[in-house]
């Protein structure tokens, strides 16, 4: 039965037996029903074409397509601009809230096209880059789609450059927004300010109280710590590939490409010419070019034609001179060529100076001064040249090269502002990345002697080795500095003996149990850790005097950024094997200190703990090995010292030691810690061990002095 | 036929269902206008014809060829390329000329007066002065000495005010003043100075307060700027507001709390990890408490010009906030990562001890600002400013590249050179010290050998052959000389020796390996201790063996070439008279200069055998006396007065090499000659 309808489905050939008038009904029926089911599985099938045909309206339109807002001859204006307006004045930062990212979030009004009462338009619809620009925008973190939640507002009216807007209706247009609120909180981007014939250093659109990234301010319009300088972009910088060109010396010392230069300019920049001949270049635009040609990519020096940007790279100096605006797109074409750009624009102010040092990457001249030009920078040394030729292609790469380059760095300057606490710092802004690299900032940077006061915490490690453990208690306890010591235990399965049975010593004793067997537990910053100085020291090192121990704090004070330790230890590079080798022998040199007895900043279990790079940290987890190994990388990889090895070798009861003994050598072992050491270089990427050829002693170590008289008499003995 | 039917029926009505229920929705959104689902930003929209836009400026746009030339400054206002003429500065740096002041009525800028008077800033030449300086008091009556009339149009003048606008000028002058607000402030022009105490010291000054790198386990975790002067600390406790404001206005049983438990300390400096001052001007006075005591000023909109602010980067050693946020600000200070706290907290101290512990500092960090922008490029950098030593004691007239002073290595990745050179000074009878020239030439890292003739002797016709160059420079017979920066030395590292001097070869290798660790202090063997005396109430020093050291002879010693540098052209020159004087006193004014900038111990290496007597450089005759106490004991008490404080440190540690006298086989040990008895 079931089958026939199927069959039904068929077609109307297999339902002969039904009336005509049935099998009409029937047929028009399941027709409607199989037109219905494939509908149905277009829309199902094709839900994101429909669903992005619906986003396509405001997607994948065209520009011409957007909506268009009639702006009233009479709607307001907003009020000029207020000079006086800083951050804490006319930013509203409740809006910006609190965020635990610490970013702003970013809202972009939706593109209008704004006429006038007669239907005129009101500026250009948008411009290539300042679609780029909000393009960038709207794909960073920054991008918020929901306008409640925004901090900072970017309408997209198009005011890149005022050439090409109404000023009183463009003004209309932005008030009229919907958060618009005199301004706050908008940011409006510029590049070409002003207008003949007084051109203004600023935006001249009325603009109430909104930020503005202005290409080509001066001091007098530029309010600090509230506006953004921003490069004006150049075009040709998308359009010319400029290799990066080694520092170093060029066929010109001095090159002026710009093409307009005042009168005035042009005679003083011929004056320096004619006196120094072929260093200086002095550049026009070509006249004698035919049609075709563009104008824009040629300079001319008399009959020669050179290619423009390209001549730029034949130049060390270039100069950068105000036109009749301040800021100069050829700023950018400078940079990328590597030349160092000598910038004669008075009261200019750079792009981005308020994070980027434009000391190391240009030279300021004032125009008054522009005869000097020359001496100046002949009196710049050669070395320093060279590193503003890096520093000025390094500026163009990170903060000019492209549209989004110079808008997110924008963004991160506000938002620096507004999180203050976790602004980027003056390296990460101007450091090129080859510095950063190479460069080491000593966490503990700050030459200082800590008092002998404070002491240090013994950190003892155990598992169950009980009586051992005692012992070292008891011989530790006798040193002077120590103030407490703390025990690990790291024995899941055992407790520790108890309360009484522990030795009576005079500093506060502490018992930590830890949740699993592991060696980093050694490395975890307690908080019963109270002193600055931690001696980690194993529970079998019961040979130390409390001489050599109270020697060593006082050698970690006077060290007190680096690890300072008894049994020393070297990294060797292994010839035949291509790879490093642990060594344990009698050396000369030493660049590890084994932590079974070793004095460190406390802060440096912080850093174990919680900043060890890549899988180090589980990886010697896992192995239960070479924990000593990876803090001795990790605090010479953040300091970039060497290790202090203390006092004179001993025995220590240590696998590696029975070599010393005469008995037959660990090998596993020593394949195991060379292991180690390779896996560390590869994870840090580096070799961040020092090795150094000298240890630490008393001052009267083995000198002829009475034994009596010296502060630490007992050292060395074995 | 029925049940078929029938079930066709059904087959038919769910068919129906299914279309409805598959159809509807997408019939409903196709009806609803599209909207973005949650959590998908919808972003700026790709334009179709993005690529046919147009570009915001065409070439060849008519403003290029309509230049322009330059439009007067409008209103007042001044910057240093208007305002400050820089031709008279040429050649010998800034001079400054201060004007005599007219009727004095307080000590202190007698004082100021003296003590730029003795600067290398000075001149009593008006013509020659780039800077003419004045230094506003009040009279009796408290009112402002007025400029001479003639200054306020004049270029290059600065008036510096170090007690807060008492007296304001403006126009063409600079004005250096402590905490500027911020509205009239002229960046790149004024100068933004801190606001010192009344009995701010002159000289020298009390070193931070900062013991340790990390914050005390049992160090407040904030202090609050009252009003009043004093600090009230404030608890950890979550959400609670230290504003007095804010309590008030939520007394929450927890904030209430908090406002209860806050001590009044008085004028006591805090221990506290951070220290929140308001924005208002009265509480700048705050800011270098807090700076002096390690605490992290946690400035909140401050209305005012941080001092300094041109060269210093205060976002190395402040937090600037806004007050408008105070929760947002109390949870990223909670937040703040142990690691950040330790670089802030210390560098509020190489701040306050390289810029702000006296008023000489301050006036010389001041005029160095100005010197910076004269010089353009060629002044300090960034870092030379805002990492220790500090500006003050990093003189770009050295060189333009950090990695060629001693304090740079780490932060410029690089190392010093494996090369030294061997500077000898042969003394007022001296004899050509062959065997010395000989232990040093042997050495692989030696470069090259200066001979400092300072003897009436004449000069010896031959030199021993030697396999690296020998070059003699004539001295004048003055103990400066020494340190003086020859332009023939031409490695970073000096080894600075006598000529009565005995090195062997291999003390020279292992002492100038070892330097290399510590290319900024001194490395030396033999070494005199200081101590206070109590009988005599003043510092005196010994060349006892004894346990501890603060001093290195710079008869046998490596340091670094700078400090040639810093010796010739930054120490007072009443120092450097008094050891031309008293030479016996160079090898303490040495150890002084390095120490202070350092601010830590020489190092010691061991010597192989014994030196015939830990004796002083005396080039001026015969005293070199057998007694262990060192000549011109006096000298040591003169330099602490000048220097303000007592900048030696004490070390008793000996670096020795790896295997020193380790029982191990001779064979073995690198420096094997250093154990000769």
């Amino acid at each position: 039965m079931c089958a026939s309808v199927k069959y039904n489905i068929r077609g109307p050939a297999l339902i002969p037996r039904m009336k005509t008038k049935h099998r009409i009904y029937y047929i028009t029926l399941f027709s409607i029903v199989l037109l219905g089911l494939i509908a149905t599985g277009m829309f199902q099938f094709w839900p994101h074409s429909i669903e992005s045909s619906g986003d396509w309206s405001v997607e994948k339109r065209s520009v011409r397509d957007v909506p268009v807002v009639r702006l009233p001859a009479e709607s307001p204006i907003p009020e000029r601009g207020d000079l006086s307006c800083r951050m804490h004045t006319c930013f509203d930062v409740y809006r910006c809230g609190f965020n635990p990212k610490n970013k702003i979030k970013v809202y972009i009004y939706s593109l209008k096209k704004y006429v006038d009462d007669a239907g005129v338009p009101v500026s250009n619809t948008i411009s290539r880059e300042y679609n780029e620009l909000l393009t960038a925008i709207s794909d960073s973190d920054y991008y918020t789609d929901d306008i409640n939640r925004a901090c900072l507002f970017v309408p997209s009216i198009d005011v890149l450059n005022q050439n090409t807007v109404r000023i009183k209706e463009t003004a209309q247009a932005l008030a009229q927004l919907s958060r618009w609120d005199r301004g706050t909180n908008h940011l409006l981007f510029n590049m070409l300010p002003g207008g003949p014939p007084d051109y203004n250093t600023a935006l001249d659109v009325p603009r109430d109280r909104a930020l503005l990234a202005g290409g080509g301010f001066s001091t007098w319009t530029y309010r600090q710590g509230y506006d953004v300088s921003i490069p004006v972009y150049s075009p040709l910088s998308a359009e010319v590939a400029l290799p990066e060109k080694a520092p170093g010396a060029r066929r010109y010392f001095l090159l002026s490409s710009q093409m307009s230069v005042h009168p005035e300019f042009r005679e003083e920049l011929e004056a320096l010419q004619a006196k120094h001949g072929e260093s200086v270049l002095v550049l026009d635009k070509c006249t004698n070019l035919s049609e075709g040609m563009l104008s824009v990519r040629r300079r001319c020096y008399q009959h020669q034609v050179f290619d423009y940007p390209q001549l730029l790279q034949e130049a060390t100096f270039c100069v950068v001179l105000r036109g009749t605006r301040l800021g100069q797109a050829v700023l950018s074409d400078v940079l990328q060529a590597g030349c160092v750009p000598v910038v004669i624009a008075d009261s200019y102010i750079l792009p981005f100076s308020e994070v980027l040092d434009w000391k190391r990457a240009s030279v300021v001249v004032p125009e008054e001064k522009m005869s000097d030009v020359y001496s100046i920078l002949r009196s710049i040394p050669q070395r320093q040249i060279e590193e503003m030729q890096r520093q000025a292609r390094w500026f163009w790469e990170a903060y000019f090269q492209s549209i989004k380059a110079i808008a997110l760095a924008t963004l991160q300057i506000i938002n620096d502002r507004i999180y203050p606490y976790a602004a980027i710092s003056y390296e990460e802004w101007n450091d090129p990345p080859a510095v950063k690299w190479a460069s080491v900032s000593n966490p503990l940077f700050l030459p200082l002697i800590p008092p002998q006061s404070q002491g240090f915490t013994a950190i003892v490690l155990t598992y169950d080795r009980v009586e051992s453990l005692f012992r070292v208690i008891t011989e530790v306890s006798k040193v002077p500095s120590l103030s407490k010591l703390l025990v690990v235990w790291n024995n899941q399965n055992k407790n520790p003996p108890e309360e009484s049975l522990w030795p009576k010593i005079r500093v506060p004793l502490k018992v930590v149990r830890t949740a699993e067997n592991k060696l980093s537990n050694r490395f975890f910053p307690y908080d019963e850790i109270e002193t600055e100085a931690v001696l980690a020291i194993d529970d079998d090192i019961i040979m130390l005097t409390s001489d050599e121990l109270q020697f060593g704090y006082e050698v970690w004070r006077e060290f007190p950024d680096r690890l300072v330790g008894y049994p020393g230890r070297l990294h060797l590079w292994d010839h035949e094997m291509n790879k490093w080798k642990y060594e344990s022998e009698w050396t000369n040199e030493v660049s590890m200190v084994l932590t079974g007895a070793a004095f460190y900043h406390k802060y440096f279990n912080y850093l174990y703990t919680y900043k060890m790079p890549g899988d180090i940290k589980n990886w010697v987890d896992a192995h239960m090995n070479c924990e000593d190994i990876a803090m001795n990388f990790l605090v010479a990889n953040v300091t970039g010292k060497a290790v202090i090895k203390v006092t004179p070798r001993k025995k220590f009861k240590c696998p590696e030691c029975t070599a010393i003994d005469g008995l037959s050598l660990d090998q596993t072992h020593m394949v195991e810690r060379s292991e180690c050491i390779n896996k560390f270089a590869s994870v840090f990427g580096t070799m961040p061990l020092k090795v150094v050829e000298h240890r630490a002693d008393p001052v009267l170590y083995k000198d002829d002095f009475p034994e009596k008289l010296k502060s630490f008499p007992n050292i060395g003995s074995l | 036929m029925q049940p078929c039917r029938k079930s066709l029926w059904l087959a038919l009505s769910a068919s129906w269902l299914l279309l409805i229920l598959l159809g509807i929705c997408p019939l409903f959104r196709l009806a609803v206008p599209p909207k973005p689902p949650p959590g998908h930003p919808q972003g700026w929209p790709h334009w179709l014809d993005a690529a046919f836009l147009s570009s915001f400026s065409q070439p060849g746009e008519p403003p290029e060829d309509a230049p322009q030339l330059p439009q007067a400054p409008r209103g007042s206002s001044c910057s240093w390329g208007t305002c400050f003429d820089t031709s008279k500065c040429r050649g010998n740096g800034l001079k400054v000329f201060v004007l005599p002041l007219a009727s004095p009525t307080s000590e202190a800028p007698q004082r100021i007066l003296a003590s730029l008077e003795t600067s290398g800033y000075h001149t009593p030449n008006t013509s020659e002065a780039c800077l003419l300086l004045f230094l506003p008091s009040l009279d009796q009556r408290g009112v402002c000495q007025p400029l001479p009339p003639h200054w306020s149009a004049g270029k290059n003048h600065l008036v510096l005010s170090l007690h807060p606008a008492l007296c304001t000028h403006r126009g063409q002058v600079m004005v250096a003043e402590a905490s500027p607000s911020a509205d009239i402030f002229r960046p790149g022009f004024d100068v933004a100075l801190p606001l010192l105490p009344e009995d701010h010291p002159l000289q020298g000054g009390a070193p931070g307060q900062l013991q340790q790198h990390s914050p005390h386990s049992g160090a407040v975790w904030l202090a609050v700027a009252e009003e009043r002067g004093g600090w009230r600390i404030a608890g950890i406790q979550d959400s609670a507001c230290p504003w007095d404001e804010h309590c008030d206005l939520h007394p929450r049983p927890q904030q209430a709390l908090l406002c209860f438990l806050r001590t009044q300390l008085g004028e006591m400096l805090p221990n506290a990890t951070f220290c929140l001052i308001p924005g208002h001007r009265p509480a700048t006075s705050h800011f270098l408490q807090a700076l002096q005591a390690g605490c992290i000023p946690v400035l909140l909109s401050p209305r005012w010009e941080l001092p300094f602010s041109e060269v210093i980067d205060w976002t190395k050693a402040a937090i600037i906030a806004d007050e408008r946020l105070p929760q947002q600000v109390l949870a990223a200070l909670r937040e703040m990562l142990p690691g950040r706290i330790l670089t802030l907290r210390q560098q509020t101290q190489f701040l306050w001890n390289a810029y702000f512990s006296s008023v000489e500092k301050v006036i010389h960090t001041t005029l160095e600002i100005i010197q910076d922008r004269i010089w353009g490029a060629s002044a300090h950098s960034s870092l030379l400013w805002n990492s220790p030593p500090g500006a003050l004691l990093a003189l770009p007239t050295f060189s333009m590249s950090p990695q060629d002073f001693p304090f740079y290595f780490l932060q410029q990745g690089s190392h010093p050179e494996s090369r030294f050179s061997a500077l000898i000074w042969v003394g007022a009878l001296g004899q050509p010290p062959l065997k010395l020239i000989q232990a040093v030439a042997g050495s692989r890292h030696c470069a090259q050998i200066l001979i400092l003739w300072s003897s009436e002797k004449p000069l010896p016709d031959r030199w021993p052959k030697t396999t690296v160059p020998l070059t003699v420079i004539e001295g004048h017979r003055k103990a400066s000389d020494r340190f003086f920066p020859y332009s023939t030395i031409s490695t970073s590292a000096i080894l600075s020796l006598d000529a009565h001097s005995t090195l062997s070869t291999s003390e020279v290798d292992f002492a100038f390996v070892v330097w290399q660790s510590f290319p900024e202090r001194i490395v030396g063997f033999l070494t005199w201790n200081h101590s206070w005396d109590e009988a005599r109430g003043g510092w005196s020093y010994s060349a006892k063996m004894a346990n501890e050291f603060s001093m290195v002879l710079t008869t046998a010693a490596f340091y670094h070439r700078y400090y040639h540098t810093l010796f010739t052209h930054s120490l007072p020159k009443a120092l450097r008279t008094l050891v031309d004087e008293t030479p016996t006193c160079v090898d303490v004014l040495m150890n002084f200069l390095v120490a202070a900038v350092t601010k830590l111990p020489p190092i010691k290496v061991p010597c192989g055998r014994k030196h015939p007597e830990p004796a002083p450089l005396a080039p001026g005759g015969p005293g070199l006396g057998s007694e262990t106490q060192p000549l011109g004991q006096d000298c040591i008490n003169r330099m602490v007065a000048e220097f303000g404080h007592m900048p030696l440190v004490s070390s008793r540690v000996r670096l020795d090499p790896v295997l020193f006298k380790d029982p191990v086989s001779v064979q073995r040990k690198k420096y094997r000659s250093l154990e000769k008895p």
